[in-house]
């Protein structure tokens, strides 16, 4: 038996992310949340570890009053319970993983799993923060996850090598988006999924300062834009501009 | 002031050195089998990590270096260097703010700017934060005239043991410093296609690279060459983008790039809004036309 605490973020859908024309600056207000990418990477790879070695699947998130509709998906993927932690500030990676630990810290778990970075604020500081937060070594950047007679063995990516490195349990774990190919779960379970309780609570800790905001804007293009429809006009001026950038 | 960084990466390491040492001194700590690399990085001191690196260990080891007497601790962000940066924030009692690029103190507060929402836009922010992860091509790095002198440090042993290491089919070209890439996307259509392009690489002296599904997905080019957000950011004279679309996620990779031209046979193409010199058409067909004028 396995038990693994599966960490759950929401994000704004980012094709759905347009500037407002006037001041640049980014329209979420209403555009829907969905589960972050490699958080579905995450919750396939907890739920692949309990079809394997049984156990429970825990999940958190950290969010507000659209968290249960995430949720929701994560229960007919497999989840078994799941905990929504509402107060979240959004980009203030310490406060959001000490919530998380404070929340970790009552739930009896031999692994915590989590994407990698995470695909809008690409930060990728949470799972350093887990680690140093629980004292749990980090396996990071994991594209393969086994555990066997109470080890985590990961192969973890790196830019130039890959390696496989285990340690006792419990750990934390990241994972990359090649490590599975999350599941499309049955109708019949997204049924189930919706009639499932999901626990709501406070934040435990209050709300920290973290950055001023100085400005959130669409970046402005600074390139010519010289577009050619008639290749050979385009031809000679790319030739051009190659041979001066080579000298 | 002082600043501490650490750096996994030669080609980043070497940027962001250049960057910092031109607003205060600068130390750095690197794994001991690169610390000839940084020798002329503009670094007074480099601290020679010893051991097996993970999160834990050496985001203990900097935390403890940090305290005796930096006012800054900046880290690359690689796969390695994000988890040490959480670890150290933690252990530092530290905010920490990610993936800058660039970097300013103002009346004791730190100016920053960074890309979020996956690169659609820029974040500026002023905080108290002590820490930072600096994204790659935060500038281009030039040596320096000091020297360093080099201190040994050895890491603890670490929880974590490392059972296999394979180094990956790679052609050992950080195309994060190359100085003119030609970059492919889905529009190469097969693998082949590289063959034909290569006459290009060649003439210009250049390197191949590409997007993610080339790199990931059909594998047609080494994991190693993948431009974008997640992958390698890059800052080449001059980046040329063949049958590359330009989803966001690639954008956010070359934005530190002098000159784009790209060649699309799709108009509408988002890479087009990007560029310096588009061409609509065939790579296939313009590539050999351009060739023809450069020798």
């Amino acid at each position: 038996m396995v038990d693994v605490i599966v960490l759950v973020k929401q994000m704004p859908d980012l094709e759905l992310i347009k500037p407002d024309p006037s001041t640049g600056e980014p329209m979420v207000k209403n555009v829907q949340l969905r589960m972050e990418t490699l958080s579905e990477n995450a919750v396939e790879a907890a739920v692949q570890i309990k079809e394997k070695h049984g156990g429970k699947v825990t999940a958190i998130i950290f969010g507000d009053a659209q968290s249960p509709a995430i949720m929701k998906k994560a229960y007919a993927m497999g989840v078994d319970e799941g905990f929504v932690i509402t107060g979240y500030t959004g980009n203030n990676p310490s406060y959001t993983a000490r919530v998380l630990a404070a929340k970790i810290a009552g739930i009896k778990h031999d692994i915590i799993i989590m994407g990698n970075q995470s695909a809008d604020s690409i930060s990728g500081l949470l799972p350093g923060m887990i680690s140093r937060l629980t004292g749990e070594p980090l396996l990071g950047n994991a594209v393969s996850v086994q555990i066997d007679g109470g080890n985590a063995r990961v192969k973890r990516v790196l830019e130039d090598r890959d390696v496989t490195i285990m340690s006792k349990l419990p750990v934390v774990v990241s994972v990359t988006q090649e490590t599975n190919q999350p599941r499309l779960p049955p109708v019949m379970q997204i049924l189930a999924a919706g009639r499932k309780p999901i626990n709501t609570e406070k934040a435990a800790l209050p709300p920290e300062d973290y950055t001023k905001i100085l400005s959130n804007r669409a970046p402005k293009s600074e390139r010519k834009k010289i577009i050619f429809e008639d290749v050979d006009k385009g031809v000679p001026e790319l030739a051009k501009v190659l041979k001066e950038e080579m000298r | 002031m002082k600043a501490l960084l650490f750096s996994d990466s030669v080609a980043q390491g070497n940027q962001t050195a250049t960057y910092i040492r031109g607003k205060m001194d600068l130390d750095m700590a690197v794994p001991s089998e690169l610390k000839e690399k940084f020798t002329s990085s503009g670094s007074g001191r480099i601290y020679s990590l010893t051991g097996v690196l993970n999160a834990g260990n050496v985001g203990e080891k900097i935390s403890e270096i940090f305290r005796t007497g930096y006012d800054y601790a900046f880290v690359d962000s690689t796969i390695l260097g994000r988890e040490v940066a959480g670890y150290l924030a933690i252990a530092l009692g530290s905010k920490c703010v990610a993936e800058i690029n660039s970097f300013e103190v103002t009346d004791g507060k730190a100016r920053t700017r960074r890309y979020f929402y996956g690169g659609k836009t820029v974040l500026e922010e002023e905080s108290s934060a002590k820490l930072f992860t600096v994204a790659p091509g935060i500038s281009e790095a030039s040596v320096a005239e000091t020297k360093s002198s080099t201190e040994e440090v050895a890491l603890q042993e670490s929880p974590v043991k490392v059972e296999k290491t394979e180094n990956k089919a790679s052609t050992g070209v950080d195309i994060s410093s190359a100085k003119i890439l030609v970059s492919v996307g889905r529009g190469l259509g097969k693998k082949e296609g590289l063959q034909q392009l290569e006459p290009l690489v060649r003439a210009l002296g250049a390197e191949f690279a590409g997007s993610r599904p080339v790199c990931l997905d059909y594998q047609w080019l080494g994991e190693d060459r993948w431009v974008g957000i997640s992958g390698k950011k890059v800052s080449p004279k001059v980046y040329i983008a063949l049958g590359i679309s330009g989803q966001i996620q690639h954008i956010a990779g070359i934005r530190g790039s002098k000159v784009i031209m790209a060649i699309n046979k799709d108009k509408s193409a988002p890479i087009f809004e990007e560029c310096d010199y588009g061409i609509v058409g065939d790579m296939y067909q313009v590539v050999p036309k351009i060739l023809a004028l450069l020798k």
